[in-house]
């Protein structure tokens, strides 16, 4: 479980960010409730960096791990900023 | 991490043994794993012959598919042809599509997966090839009866996304509709069966050692497409139940003059329908990065690169269905954020061509057939991917919605991205389970004219579609400006249909197929394990794995496998086995005996076939009697798994002792049964979505629902069914002999429950009424559905406990059995509040 919890956490974080965007536009769209969204999924995704960055690399496998957790969740930051662009420059006050 | 299981690594260097093994350990695998005769074809369940059933049926649906396509080529060669009538042509554009996508791209690449996987990972075969058996059967006879219907004049025609209101009763009446609807939802359930094989498969069964960072890019693939599967394939299979229903029983699922939406369809069909793309695209990517390193002579560049952008598009895919709305009228905001994801979804798929071409340019690459083809397919799917994302720009959108330039788009991506990486993968594999290799010279002719005859047949199309052409017409007037590029795409398609027709002459010359040895072999010099030398059992002995290309870097591994000195060199069981190892470091932990070749999964294959084309046809006591046939024919199939052997644990090799079985969540059982559980509840989210969205839309129509303080007595009734469940594994690991009797009325209490419910929301509402009481009576039909099925499991359990099978340590059937109940307990109490708190 925590090996997939390495593996898979920022694209989770990605995950959480695109469905909550579409629960906003669908059930009361604001871009204030956008940012309120959008900045603690950043913030996860910049500890999960840190946390990531510390893992260990002893072997072979743990260095693989790590380099597909840090992939991951910096894809994650690029896409959760990328896509709340939108919603702030069409959202509806 | 040193050991994920206690396992100590150091045990690995016992490997390879040393000497000879004795005598007749290997006559005694060829026993255990013999060829059939006859009739027994019918019965196999062996992954080396179910795989080659899967491709060549597949392959069968590719080529009548492109037949079709041609068939309209012609028509639309020139102005006012008069090929096909307008009916029949909408028939044909609608079968070519959907035969494209769910009867030959799926299938394909899973029928791919079960030849390739269980070589790649070296198992013995995949962990229930029982139920690989099932999934072909019921493919291949759905599949006919399917593809029939155009004979009689009775096929689908309403496109092959199938939009309700024209897809409605009142549109369509007839039962061509009918037969999309029940012929594909029963061909998905098929493709999750296929599913739940690979997933467990990839991460139980691979060779000792093999880490998943040392896993071969394919098996990656795969993995990633069937967890897809899982996620996306319960959303289409929901739509065409809802539109079934509302079909047979005027349920206005999606009718909006009545509070339904015409589309709730479209939200569900493409949830699925985008990631089907992907679906698609990711085993055929797995493909090219498994066939590029070998034909550049080089090790794949990036290799983690491209782990991370496969498991990343099966995120996003998922991110971006709506894009295929925007013509619908979305909100500003949400058309903006899909419009950034389908954008984003780009990039993944960029970093895999990119690596692609990198391997190219570092290696030596050789322009052999496999070589050409991968290169082909690169230049294709990249100007496909281009129009991809001008179309994912909204404004452009708007402009070539519909038109000829979406055809181009689409079959640019499905061709380079699936065609002709499945083409290089052909030419690269047959030499593996066949005699003899294709033919290099005609290979470089097959190339040429597909790819000519590829870009020839669909680049104009773009300009046709520009110049305004809409898709989906049987025919135009002169002088529109068409004619020119509709002559030339026609020549095109000829020109590709005259590659494939070589290379089927070339698999006419030189395919035999070698199914217990004499293979071509390894004749383009490749490092993954499908390439050691095999029999109808796989390899004659599981190595170790300590690279990714255990065959370059160690010379003597074929030869060491071959002689028995790696891991299970003989059956220790005298049946059929193979190693189950853990999910991330491939710590070997057990022995899974399988079961052998069976005539039930085809019978229960025939009969569920039978029951749904009973449905279409309206046939309903033939479908009853099908169905309980079908029901039937599992539980004989079940009825020899499962069962108590004499040796508790045996040697697999340099001493090393694991056990024969195992219970709880470590066995591969548990993890085939939380999969379906996962898809039971992926069905039921999609329904409790829908029920959301039409009161999100169609606010007007609603009613209030029944009190919620009323739903207490049934949520308690649903907490104390999951508690039964529960308590059933608890009594019987203390030993207790009337363990199961919680389970059984546990199982039996949950439709009684429903039942109480059922007559609540009766004294409010029907389900004729209106959208709403259809989304809630669709929870309920599903929800009596899972009740139904556990009842039957329990009893099931019940009929094993008399047979005195379930004993203290071989009780997978009653952990199985439980946990659906428990499922089905959770399901209904969810059911229960959410119904009432939406409009309360
Ligand atoms: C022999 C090569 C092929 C030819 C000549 C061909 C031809 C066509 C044509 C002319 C249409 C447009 C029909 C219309 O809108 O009136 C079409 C639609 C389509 N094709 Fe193909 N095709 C070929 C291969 C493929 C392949 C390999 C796939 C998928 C793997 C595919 C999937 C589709 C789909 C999904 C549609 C949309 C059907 C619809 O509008 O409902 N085609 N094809
Ligand atoms: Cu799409």
């Amino acid at each position: 479980m925590k090996t997939w919890a390495i593996l898979l956490g920022g694209l989770l974080v990605w995950t959480t960010h695109f469905f909550g965007l579409y629960a906003i536009a669908e059930i009361a769209p604001s871009r204030w409730i956008t940012v309120l969204l959008t900045v603690p999924c950043l913030g996860v995704d910049a500890f999960l960096l840190l946390r990531g960055r510390r893992l260990e690399v002893r072997d072979t496998f743990a260095g693989w791990r790590r380099s597909i957790a840090l992939g991951g969740v910096a894809l994650s930051l690029v896409a959760v900023c990328w896509q709340a662009l939108p919603p702030w420059f069409a959202g509806t006050e | 991490m040193k050991s994920e299981t206690g396992f100590d690594p150091d045990l690995f260097n016992r490997f390879p043994t040393q000497g000879d093994r004795p005598e007749g350990e290997e006559e005694g695998l060829k026993r255990v794993w013999c060829a059939p005769k006859g009739w027994e074809y019918l019965t196999v369940v062996n992954n080396n012959y179910v795989g080659i059933y899967y491709l060549g049926t597949a392959f069968l649906f590719f080529l009548l598919a492109g037949v079709l396509g041609l068939l309209m080529r012609v028509q639309l060669a020139a102005p006012l042809m008069n090929v096909l009538p307008q009916a029949t042509y909408n028939q044909v554009f609608t079968m070519h599509g959907t035969v494209m996508m769910f009867l030959f791209a799926v299938p394909m690449v899973e029928a791919a997966g079960v030849l390739l996987l269980p070589q790649m990972l070296a198992a013995r075969d995949l962990p229930f090839p029982r139920l690989s058996a099932y999934a072909f059967w019921a493919y291949a006879v759905g599949g006919l009866a399917f593809f029939g219907s155009l004979f009689i004049g009775l096929a689908p025609d309403g496109g092959w996304f199938m939009y309700p209101p024209l897809t409605s009763k009142a549109y369509s009446p007839g039962i061509n509709t009918d037969f999309w609807l029940l012929g594909i939802g029963f061909i998905e359930i098929s493709a999750i069966a296929g599913a739940v094989e690979i997933i467990v498969g990839v991460l139980r069964t691979r060779a000792p050692g093999m880490s998943l960072d040392k896993m071969p890019i394919f098996a990656w693939a795969m993995l990633v497409f069937a967890v897809m599967i899982v996620i996306a394939f319960p959303s289409v299979i929901l739509a065409t139940l809802l539109l079934e229903i509302e079909r047979a029983f005027n349920w206005p699922f999606f009718d909006a003059t009545r509070g339904g939406d015409p589309v709730l369809w479209q939200h569900l069909f493409w949830f699925f329908g985008h990631p089907e793309v992907y679906i698609i695209f990711l085993p055929a990517a797995g493909m090219m990065s498994m066939i590029i390193p070998t034909v550049a002579r080089a090790e794949l560049v990036g290799y983690r690169l491209i782990v991370l952008a496969m498991i990343a598009t099966g995120f996003i895919s998922f991110g971006v269905w709506a894009h295929h709305m925007f013509a619908t009228g979305l909100p500003p905001m949400t058309a903006g954020f899909f419009s950034a994801a389908s954008m984003a979804v780009s990039l993944p798929a960029g970093i895999q061509v990119f690596s692609w071409i990198a391997t190219f340019a570092v290696g030596k690459p050789r322009f052999n057939t496999p070589g050409l083809f991968a290169m082909g397919s690169v230049v294709i799917f990249v100007t496909g991917g281009l129009t991809g994302v001008m179309v994912a720009l909204v404004p452009f959108d708007w402009q070539a919605h519909d038109t000829y330039f979406i055809v181009a788009h689409l079959h640019y991506v499905l061709i380079g991205g699936m065609v002709f990486p499945l083409f290089a993968a052909m030419y690269y594999w047959i030499p593996m389970v066949s005699r003899r290799p294709l033919s290099e010279r005609w290979g470089r002719w097959v190339f040429g004219l597909m790819f000519g005859g590829m870009n020839i047949a669909f680049m104009p199309m773009h300009l046709s579609g520009l110049m305004g052409m809409p898709r989906r017409i049987y025919t135009y007037l002169p002088g529109s400006g068409w004619d020119t590029l509709n002559l030339i795409s026609t020549l095109g398609a000829f020109m590709l249909a005259a590659g494939v027709l070589l290379f089927l002459i070339d698999m006419a010359r030189n395919f035999r197929l070698a199914p217990e040895e004499g293979e071509a072999g390894n004749v383009f010099g490749a490092g993954t394990l499908e390439w050691l030398p095999t029999g109808l059992y796989s390899t004659r002995s599981i190595p170790v794995v300590k690279s990714r290309e255990p065959l370059w870097d160690d010379p003597n591994i074929s030869e060491d496998v071959e002689r028995g000195r790696y891991f299970l060199p003989r059956t220790a069981t005298g049946r059929r086995e193979t190693i189950v190892t853990s999910p991330l470091l491939a710590e070997p932990q057990y022995v899974q005996i399988m079961p052998g070749p069976s005539v039930w999964p085809f019978a229960a294959a025939l009969f569920t076939a039978g029951f749904f084309l009973a449905l279409t046809v309206q046939a309903y006591l033939f479908a009853l009697v099908s169905g309980v046939l079908g029901i039937l024919a599992v539980l004989c199939w079940l009825a020899d798994t499962d069962l108590p052997v004499p040796e508790n644990d045996v040697d697999i090799g340099a001493g090393i002792r694991v056990p024969t079985y195992v219970t709880g969540p470590q066995s591969h059982g548990w993890w085939a049964m939380m999969i379906l559980i996962v898809v039971m509840g992926m069905i039921f989210a999609m329904a409790l979505f829908s029920l959301a969205f039409l009161w999100g839309n169609q606010p007007s129509f609603w009613t209030a629902p029944p009190p919620m303080l009323e739903a207490l007595p049934i949520a308690l009734g649903y907490l104390a069914v999951i508690a039964a469940a529960w308590g059933t594994r608890e009594l019987h690991r203390i030993g207790k002999s009337w363990a199961i009797l919680p389970a059984l009325a546990g199982a039996i209490v949950a439709p009684a429950l429903l039942w109480l419910d059922i007559g609540a929301w009766s004294a409010v509402t029907a389900p004729d009424a209106g959208g709403q009481g259809a989304a809630v009576f669709a929870l309920f039909s599903l929800q009596g559905m899972v009740a139904a099925i556990a009842v039957l499991m329990a009893l099931y359990l019940g009929w094993r406990q008399l047979r005195r099978v379930v004993t203290a340590r071989r009780n997978n059937t009653l952990d199985l059995t439980c946990l659906f109940i428990a499922y089905t307990g959770a399901q209904g109490l969810v059911g229960t509040l959410f119904a009432r708190s939406i409009g309360a």
